[in-house]
């Protein structure tokens, strides 16, 4: 479904992904691991396509197509989608309403006929109950006044509504106290399908306790390292990265 | 025909032109065309926006000034706290008498190499004075119009230049004193080279009738620093006009704190231009009237470059009949991305026959920049005093820890730590005085 | 994001206003030009009484003595008031008893503007007058109206029906010496809507005037009066189009609101006027006095505006609170792209005890615009407890705009608690990035983000008029994002 070859990347005229290779089929959980600054929130940003991470060299195919070729919108269509670590406040705009846009948007640019204000309340209700999203909470703009938790889980009920084909999960679990992350990793974990990629990036093991990857990606100054199983997570949190070139941070 | 108060200060300036600094040289012919200049446009008065709340021909109508003597014998202090405010602190000292320098009276030690301080007359052959005289910030003409007037009549004031890195070893404290009542017209020069510090003590108070006319042109070069502490304290019949010009180049500092417990009518304008980028300038000021005074505090800052920031805050407490007014206006120049610029206000009306009045403005040309600007006005809050008294505090000592509390806040932005605590305390006495 | 530095190349297409169709009707005109004979031309058409000729004469002569006023943040070439047409009206020789007898070119014309005058079609609940260069057309829902007491008509009609209500509070809001337009205005106003609400009276429906400019050269100075007698309430909606023309069109017009003990007044305005093309030529000049006041205790003036339209804005709908314990609002959300000036803003006058007033401002310019909040908020000597509340928040997209802001805040009366907020900001490159990666089309997301930038103002405006704001919103700003 994805295959990455020899990406480079540079912000600002800096090189951060200096040859990164992954190929990610449809039903596998990835996790990509890595101290800070190894390049893993860099990596989210250009499969997103956001503005200023220049690609020098290499390629990106999603589903046949040059990834590459779409702007942020068409990827988003596409079936792309990226939890951020740090979801943005829009004032005003309630999260219903920028649901509502945001999944009619994708129909429109698919061609599917959009949900009507009925069928579409429906299926937010739907959603939000195993995520523990109250009504209140869809009243209000988005994500402003939001605590820590009620961000993620608003960024997963995102990512169940729009059902996209690869989901990437930057930094889910920072911030989370162990029973929001419970519930943040439930609700990522009922996503998983065989039809579905999802791409878990990650400083700690932790959040693999429950979200239980198929493989483990090890990302240091911008190349992958190394990768494994599972049990690579559970081997790094005993030694740490400083094996592979890093601070131990 | 210009109107009689306009045309009295033209008098004074053919009458006395002859004696005054510069004559004969490029100062005079600048003072010429200041006079047409001043002539043309005349006093401000309320109809011209910038004065909407200051009508200074009104005020000039009202009480007319001649020139205040040279005063030559013995200086009394005046008996209020204001005069030795800063006495404890160690420092250079140049005093002011009637706007004339005082050699005898001041205390300049020894200073460091590099540091040049003289009076208005010495430097007058500087080029840098000369640059500095002429220059105009034009942002909002009709304010800075009025400076015509002291650069027809200025007569004295203090330029320091302080060369490349060099640190001024303490605080440089001109003090004004008002003796003789009538006009004076004070030219202060102020030229920081690249990273050169300074701090600067400056203290107006009389209590005669006098017209205390003061402008400060003050450039600031790459990554220098200038401390500025004011306050004015004069009597309820005189009349007190400031107008700082400051610019700054890039990575410089100005931060500038006024104290006005005021006078009869006082104006203190405040222009700031940005030169350079990454420089910051933090303008602020705490006010305290009584009886009829009126003190207006103009302030514009103009990011003329990118990435600077800009604070203002005036906080003031209003008894008696006195106006407060606050006026200021934060300007972002096409182009210049990443400006910072907050100005805030706010007033306590003490009184039924207190008024305020404000207008902080944004004029902003760039957009990828943080402005905001916020003002309020209201009255002591009667909830505050009650739980005061409900504690036993009598009510006049719970009306003055609250007033004290709301202008600590601006007082904490003066730049100078025992500076600090000395307005601190004048402002909890002036509120210990009995108003007649 | 690039895409908004891109911005403001492509600020090219607001052609796309909709509304620039002009409607080839025969119509007659007032001679070019104002002389006192234009006003005595004007007057004679409306088959006037003597008092309001008068009165119109000495505003005409008083105007001749005034200038234009220069203290706002707009620039443009001297108007030529001897080049323009007073008054002109379609020309129907008959006087219409039914919409039957409605000339149906201009029915056709009403169609195309979104608002049909055929009661069958209307909307439920909305009584239109529809003013039409210098006359009205029609007024629907006449009848139901009358049932309830409400006088909802054009004031030509007004003057000969109800003169002592007109003479009464004609000008008694804004005199006819007010400011340069107002007295333009008082000599030769042609026509506007009168309401008057008795007392006890809760208006059945929303009152709404559909404002035409359409021939050209054409100078249109309407005037409108409200006035909500004790205990009443009334919801009135006011919109405004232009045809498309090269030359710029002059607008002034003059909007009287007076509220008794207890009444309430809820005037909401979608001002869509030609702005002009990219290069700034043509559009509409639009010089507005509307002044409430609140004369009666309890009583509440709340104005509303959308301002998307016009070349230059210069429009201060304001509250005059007398009575103790009234209540001025003003929610404005004013949208400025291509060449567009607007000076905007308000004043809350405080006159009365415990009065209130509340200011939203939300302003957005694009492209090279101009974008200007002017207000007062004034207490006087005796207004004890009052409160006002103002937030003035200005967005700017791409960097050839500019955003202004000149408040006026002026006390004399120490239980005053006034606070005032004001914020600058543009639409965030990662606000943007977010929704997009949410499938949301870039122009799209930018609508999105100011309609929730302006919310708090769009919630105050009644239903039907709130969703035809909200895709405004998004059609003002087509072409600023690239």
């Amino acid at each position: 479904m994805l295959e990455i070859r020899n990406l480079h990347v540079t912000v600002g005229g800096k090189e951060i992904l200096k040859g990164i290779d992954l190929d990610i089929r449809a039903g596998e959980v990835h996790a990509i691991m890595g101290p800070n600054g190894s390049g893993k929130s860099t990596l989210s940003y250009v499969l997103a396509g956001r503005d200023g991470y220049v690609v020098t060299e290499g390629s990106i195919r999603f589903k046949g197509k040059d990834l590459l070729e779409m702007n942020v919108d068409e990827r988003a269509a596409a079936g792309v989608f990226l939890a951020f670590q740090y979801p943005l406040e829009i004032p005003g705009v309630t999260t219903m309403t920028f649901l509502k846009t945001a999944l009619n948007a994708q129909r429109r640019a698919r061609g599917e006929e959009e949900l009507d204000a009925v069928r579409f309340l429906k299926l937010v209700r739907e959603k939000s109950r195993p995520l523990n999203v109250s009504d209140d909470m869809l009243k209000r703009s988005l994500n402003v006044g939001y605590s820590g938790g009620e961000k993620k889980r608003a960024e997963v009920l995102q990512m169940s509504l729009l059902e996209p084909v690869l989901a990437v999960l930057d930094e889910t679990d920072s911030g989370l106290d162990i029973d929001a992350l419970k519930t943040v990793a439930e609700g990522v974990n009922a996503l998983r399908s065989p039809e579905r990629a999802m791409v878990v990036i990650t400083h700690y093991q932790r959040l693999l306790d429950y979200i239980v990857p198929d493989v483990v990606h090890v990302l240091s100054q911008g190349r992958i390292v190394k990768t494994g199983g599972k049990d690579l997570a559970l081997e790094l949190e005993k030694s740490g990265y400083a094996e592979y070139g890093a601070d131990a941070a | 025909m210009s109107e009689k108060a306009t045309q009295h200060f033209i008098e004074v300036y053919e009458e006395t032109r002859a004696a005054l600094p510069g004559a004969g040289g490029w100062l005079a012919r600048r003072r010429e065309a200041a006079i047409g200049s001043f002539r043309e446009a005349g006093l401000p008065h309320r109809r011209m926006e910038e004065w909407k709340y200051t009508d200074l021909r009104r005020t000039f109508e009202k009480a007319s000034f001649g020139p205040a003597p040279v005063h030559e014998g013995a200086v009394v202090l005046p008996e209020r706290r204001s005069a030795s405010a800063f006495a404890a602190i160690d420092r250079h000292v140049l005093v002011f008498v009637n706007g004339r320098y005082r050699d005898d009276l001041s205390r300049a030690g020894h200073l460091p190499k590099g540091v040049e301080l003289h009076a208005l007359d010495d430097v007058l052959h500087e080029q840098w004075a000369k640059d500095l005289v002429e220059r105009r910030f034009d942002d909002a003409r009709q304010a800075e119009n009025i400076v015509d007037l002291n650069t027809a009549l200025m007569s004295d004031g203090a330029c320091l230049r302080i060369r490349k890195g060099v640190k001024l070893d303490k605080p440089l404290h001109l003090l004004f004193v008002a003796q003789d009542a009538g006009a004076s017209h004070t030219r202060n020069l102020v030229l920081l080279e690249n990273e050169a510090e300074a701090t600067i003590f400056e203290t107006h108070i009389g209590e005669v009738a006098s017209f205390v006319d003061v402008v400060t042109d003050i450039v600031i070069g790459d990554g220098a620093r200038l401390n500025h502490v004011k306050l004015q304290d004069e009597a309820p019949d005189a009349v007190h006009l400031a107008t700082m010009r400051a610019r700054l180049a890039a990575e410089a500092k100005l931060s500038s704190f006024t104290l006005t417990l005021g006078c009869g009518v006082s104006r203190g304008q405040s222009f700031v231009l940005f030169s350079g980028e990454g420089a910051e300038a933090s303008i602020d000021g705490a006010y305290a009237l009584r009886n009829r005074q009126h003190a207006d505090q103009f302030c514009v800052i103009d990011h003329a470059v990118p990435a600077c920031t800009s604070h203002t805050l005036f906080k003031g407490v209003l008894d008696g009949e006195s106006e407060g007014v606050f006026q200021g206006k934060v300007i972002v120049r096409p182009h210049a991305q990443k400006s910072d610029g907050r100005q805030m206000t706010h007033a306590l009306l003490l009184s039924r026959d207190a008024a305020m009045n404000a207008k902080p403005e944004l004029e902003i040309y760039a957009d990828d920049v943080q402005c905001a600007h916020g003002s309020t006005v209201g009255e002591l809050s009667k909830e505050a005093v009650f739980y005061l008294r409900s504690r036993g505090i009598p009510e006049a000592e719970a009306r003055r820890l609250l007033v004290l509390a709301f202008l600590e806040e601006a007082l904490d932005l003066a730049p100078h730590n025992q500076a600090k605590d000395a307005l601190k305390l004048l402002v909890s006495e002036w509120f210990g005085e009995a108003a007649p | 994001m690039a895409a908004v530095k891109e911005t403001v190349e492509t600020v090219g297409e607001i052609e796309k206003y909709k509304y620039g169709f002009f409607t080839d009707i025969e119509s007659e005109k007032a001679p070019l030009g104002l002389t006192e004979d234009t006003v005595r031309f004007i007057s004679a058409k409306k088959d006037e009484p003597e008092w309001l000729l008068e009165w119109r004469l000495a505003a005409f002569r008083r105007w001749q003595t005034m200038t234009e006023p220069t203290w706002a943040k707009v620039t443009y070439p001297p108007i030529d008031f001897q080049d323009a047409y007073y008054y002109s009206a379609p020309k129907q020789t008959v006087k219409l008893d039914s919409l039957d007898q409605v000339d149906p070119k201009l029915l056709e014309t009403y169609e195309k503007l979104g608002i049909p005058l055929t009661e069958q079609k209307m909307l439920a609940g909305v009584a239109v007058d529809a003013v039409f260069d210098s006359v009205s057309v029609v007024t629907t829902f006449k009848e139901k109206l009358a049932e309830a007491g409400v006088i909802f008509c054009p004031m030509s009609e007004a003057v000969k029906k109800h003169p002592e209500l007109v003479k009464k509070y004609l000008g008694s809001v804004v005199p006819s010496s007010d400011n340069f337009y107002a007295t333009l205005n008082s000599a030769v106003f042609s026509e506007g809507s009168f309401v008057y609400i008795p007392e006890g009276v809760r208006c059945p429906m929303e009152l709404s005037t559909y404002f035409r400019i359409n021939e050209k050269q054409t100078g249109q100075f309407e005037r409108t009066l409200i006035i909500a007698d004790k205990g009443s309430y009334v919801s009135y909606l006011e919109g405004c189009t232009a045809p498309q023309r090269d030359e710029n069109q002059l607008h002034a017009a003059v909007v009287e609101l007076i509220a008794h003990d207890d009444a309430e007044i809820k005037y909401s305005t979608v001002q869509n006027w030609f702005p002009g093309d990219e290069e700034g030529k043509g559009g509409v000049y639009n010089f507005v006095t509307k002044r409430g006041d609140c004369r009666g205790e309890n009583s509440k003036i709340s104005w509303t505006q959308v301002e998307t339209g016009s070349a230059i804005t210069w429009k201060y709908p304001s509250c005059i609170l007398r009575g103790d314990n009234s209540r001025g609002e003003f929610y404005s959300i004013a949208i400025s792209n291509g060449r567009q000036q607007v000076d905007s803003g308000t004043k809350m006058i405080h006159l009365g005890r415990n009065t209130t007033s509340r200011i939203v401002s939300k302003g957005i310019s694009a492209g090279r615009s101009s974008n200007t909040y002017r207000g007062l908020v004034s207490v006087h000597r005796k207004a004890e407890n009052v409160r006002n509340f103002t937030q003035c928040d200005s967005l700017l997209i791409g960097d050839r705009c500019s955003a202004h802001t000149v408040p006026y805040i002026e006390t004399k009366n120490p239980t005053a608690i006034l606070e005032h907020e004001a914020t600058t900001s543009k639409i965030g490159d990662d606000q943007l990035f977010y929704c997009m990666q949410r499938g949301i089309g870039e122009e799209e997301a930018v609508a999105l983000i100011v309609n929730g930038f302006c919310r708090d103002v769009l919630q105050q405006l009644p239903m039907e008029f709130a969703v035809e704001a909200q895709k405004l919103v998004g059609i003002s700003l087509e072409g600023s994002v690239g």
